[in-house]
């Protein structure tokens, strides 16, 4: 599914920047090249309108990174992502202090600087005057944002994506807290700083392990599920236009009898697209259980699922 | 609206469902945006705002279900205000029927339209039900409490039976008729809470937890039990578990590694700025990494809780700068080479194949010491940690404990683990008692939670 945004085509000639109603989110989100079902509409619009992030929750490869991508492409939006990992700090997350740009400014204006000490008479005297100048060595220039100041600092309204926030550490998340809930931060340096504009926030989800409450309580919360058939089938239809509604309907029913197999990866809609696009690229026309066998691993990631399917190959497509 | 939020609220908090007040405004600020009459929306953002997290996602919509449809379902809209009066006044009667006790205030509150009482007995219930206590009787709590609720129910219902018949002149046969289908539809409903098979709040959390449950039993459960499969279940948890620690340790030593500034590097490769330290470098540290020798007693029982150390133990290679291992009965005999030749699993098989030992013979640790003593133990130093796996059961020979003491002075640790139940360890022909004044530790290792945890104290 990825890379498969299309951008919308303005043919009002206007950008559209704003959801107007739940309807309209979806509208919006479909011309962006994703389909949603009501839910999920309902809970981006409030999220639009309350200025409140979403923490989305849901099996892999349920379109959770998609949904950002296609809010920040219906709300014409640049988009800001930053992937959580195990041992993300501070330092990649929000800023850190250019080193080698300060030293290199310092030796710049070391003539200055010697100007300004030139004719104090004590050391003290020629620290404090230094001292004075403090604000000109840690001010915004030598600030190096990362993706949540970034966000912050943005002057157009942004999509701030935190994906697999469960990923990073514990600490982290907590200083997740006071960027989500007020839209500021604050550098020791050089005090809180509040958001220009207050950006769209999505979280993503994956149960690695379980959020801690205070960081739930400030989001609303949306679980995408694997889509029901009809949606699949939409999506499908509407990533490849040229796949036949047979083909089409065979490929979303199979996925869906594999589904409520016992396997160890069960295959989402990103696995049913890809799939769906290997098919058309060998210019299947029919689903036989021999293409099936054959284009499996498209679908399925490990060894002991693909012989469990294979034996119920038959009994799949029915 | 307000209120009808505020009840459902209630009714849910009385489920189980943790609702914060915040969330509560939220969800109330949210209503104001969205088309309420439209369903889907009105039950999006209750449950946006409500459920946290997707475990709860089944018990919310049965709450949601409950509340907006079945219990108004049964409710009375169309004779509300003519009903009312007939049934406060059934009630009563029925209360005074109800010998002894009369009828528990709950469901009293439930047959008057006010569920919550009753549903936070139910929740009560089952929690005792699905509490640590799983001991014998243990599920015995919930069912009990089920039964009085069950017995309540039909108790109450045969009271409306009776109140109605007594009455049978003095009431209007419509205004009867429709109490009996008020009752009886309340009733129903009562029942068919209690009965619901699915734990109120957590319904989600069961299914995860009955995954993590089995690995926990798994576990927990001693070596010498497992069947086949769970064998192979659990080398597919070790890896796991192997993983992981690796992953602790790689971070840690990440992080700890970076050390004080290194002076002379700084100084030096700021010649290339002019003097200038533009780039600041620190010392490293070096992890300290132990040397592990490794003696395996593969008699029988001892062997299925040694080849899980082993195969923990040579996972986690990296972690230690060598590890040797050797297996005895009465012979010992060093089987590193196996394992530098073929990967863990497979290792594991030919060392019973291929090591050249005799299985038949009895144990005797006295001799496999001697024998460690005189081919092995000048190597050992004071970076080499010891770990003797067995049952110390020496059939009454000489225990030699003398040789131990020797390789605990000339190692860093000498630790001893046992797979043996405690009861027995002193019993019989077991040197444990002898054995452990010489170890600077002697430990329970029956099961992977206690292997799991003397591997993480070893390499963390």
């Amino acid at each position: 599914m990825k890379a498969m945004l299309r951008p919308i085509e303005n043919n009002e000639g206007t950008r559209c920047c704003k959801f107007e109603g739940v309807a309209d989110v979806g509208a919006k989100l479909q011309r962006a090249g994703y389909i949603c079902s009501k839910e999920i509409a309902t809970v981006v619009y409030l999220a639009m309108v309350t200025q409140k992030p979403i923490l989305v929750e849901g099996p892999a490869g349920v379109g959770k990174t998609e949904l950002a991508k296609a809010v920040a492409n219906s709300l014409n939006r640049r988009m800001i992502r930053l992937q959580c990992y195990e041992g993300l700090d501070e330092a990649k997350a929000l800023y850190e202090w250019e080193y080698g740009k300060q030293l290199l400014y310092t030796q710049i204006v070391k003539d200055k600087i010697n100007e300004v000490i030139k004719d104090a008479a004590t050391l003290t005297e020629a620290l404090d005057r230094i001292a004075g100048e403090e604000d000109a060595f840690f001010s915004e220039r030598f600030i190096q944002p990362r993706p949540l100041l970034q966000a912050l600092y943005s002057e157009e309204p942004v999509v701030l994506l935190i994906d697999e926030v469960d990923k990073a550490d514990p600490e982290f998340e907590a200083f997740l807290l006071e960027i989500l809930s007020d839209f500021q931060i604050s550098i020791p340096e050089l005090g809180t700083r509040k958001a220009v504009e207050i950006p769209f926030v999505v979280l993503t989800s994956n149960n690695y392990r379980d959020i801690s409450d205070a960081l739930k309580r400030r989001c609303i919360h949306l679980y995408i599920d694997y889509p029901d058939q009809d949606l699949e089938l939409k999506i499908v239809q509407l990533k490849y236009p040229e796949i036949s509604r047979q083909l089409a309907l065979q490929v979303v029913d199979a996925v869906r009898h594999i589904r409520k197999l016992d396997i160890k990866k069960k295959p989402s809609i990103s696995e049913t697209l890809d799939w769906a696009h290997s098919l058309v690229a060998l210019q299947v026309k029919d689903l036989s259980p021999e293409t099936m066998a054959d284009t499996l691993n498209m679908i399925v990631k490990y060894k002991a699922d693909m012989d469990l399917i294979r034996r119920q190959a038959g009994h799949l497509l029915k | 609206m307000v209120n009808l939020t505020l009840k459902f609220v209630a009714f849910a908090r009385g489920s189980g469902l943790r609702i914060s007040t915040s969330e509560v405004l939220d969800c109330l600020n949210h209503l104001a945006l969205v088309d309420v009459l439209d369903q889907e929306q009105f039950a999006m953002t209750l449950r946006t705002n409500f459920v946290k997290t997707y475990r709860d996602q089944p018990a919310f919509d049965r709450l949601f279900r409950l509340f907006f449809h079945e219990l108004r379902d049964a409710d009375t809209s169309k004779h509300a205000g003519t009903l009312n009066g007939h049934i406060e006044e059934a009630l009563a009667a029925m209360q005074q029927q109800m010998q002894p006790g009369g009828l528990p205030q709950p469901i009293r509150d439930f047959l008057l339209d006010d569920p919550l009482g009753y549903l936070q007995a139910l929740q009560a219930g089952r929690a005792e039900q699905m509490g640590p206590g799983q001991a014998l009787g243990g599920n015995m709590g919930g069912l009990v409490n089920r039964l009085a609720i069950m017995l309540a129910l039909d108790n109450a219902r045969s009271a409306m039976a009776r109140y109605l018949s007594e009455n049978r002149n003095s009431i209007p046969w419509e205004i009867r008729e429709d109490l009996n289908a008020y009752f009886t539809a309340r009733l129903r409903n009562a029942r068919d809470l209690l009965f619901e098979n699915q734990p109120a709040v957590g319904a989600g959390v069961q299914t995860r937890i009955s995954q993590d449950q089995r690995l926990n039993q798994l576990s927990g459960k001693a070596f010498q039990a497992l069947t086949p499969k769970e064998m192979q279940e659990l080398r597919e948890v070790i890896r796991k578990l192997a993983a992981k620690l690796k992953d602790t340790l790689n971070r840690r030593n990440a992080k700890r590694s970076r050390g004080m500034l290194d002076f002379k590097k700084t100084v030096r490769r700021s010649a290339q700025y002019y003097g200038l330290p533009m780039e600041v470098v620190y010392k490293k540290r070096i992890p300290h990494k132990s040397k592990l020798v490794v003696l395996c007693d593969v008699s029988g029982s001892v062997w299925s809780a040694a080849r899980f150390m082993l195969n923990m133990l040579y996972s986690l290679q990296e972690c230690f700068t060598k590890v040797r291992s050797f297996i005895f009965v009465s012979d010992l005999t060093e089987i590193t080479a196996i394992f530098e030749r073929y990967e863990a699993d497979t290792a594991m098989d030919k060392v019973l194949s291929e090591a050249d030992i005799d299985y038949q013979a009895a144990t005797n640790y006295g001799r496999m010491l001697r024998l460690f003593q005189d081919q092995y133990l000048e190597t050992l130093n004071k970076k080499t940690t010891v770990i003797i796996i067995g049952d110390a059961r020496s059939n009454y020979q000489d225990p030699e404990e003398g040789i131990l003491k020797e390789i605990r002075e000339k190692s860093r640790r000498l630790i001893w683990l046992n797979p043996e139940t405690k009861q027995f360890w002193y019993s019989g022909d077991s040197e444990a008692a002898t054995y452990q004044p010489y170890c600077h530790e002697f430990r329970l290792c029956q099961n992977l939670d206690q292997l799991h945890d003397f591997i993480k104290e070893l390499v963390l």
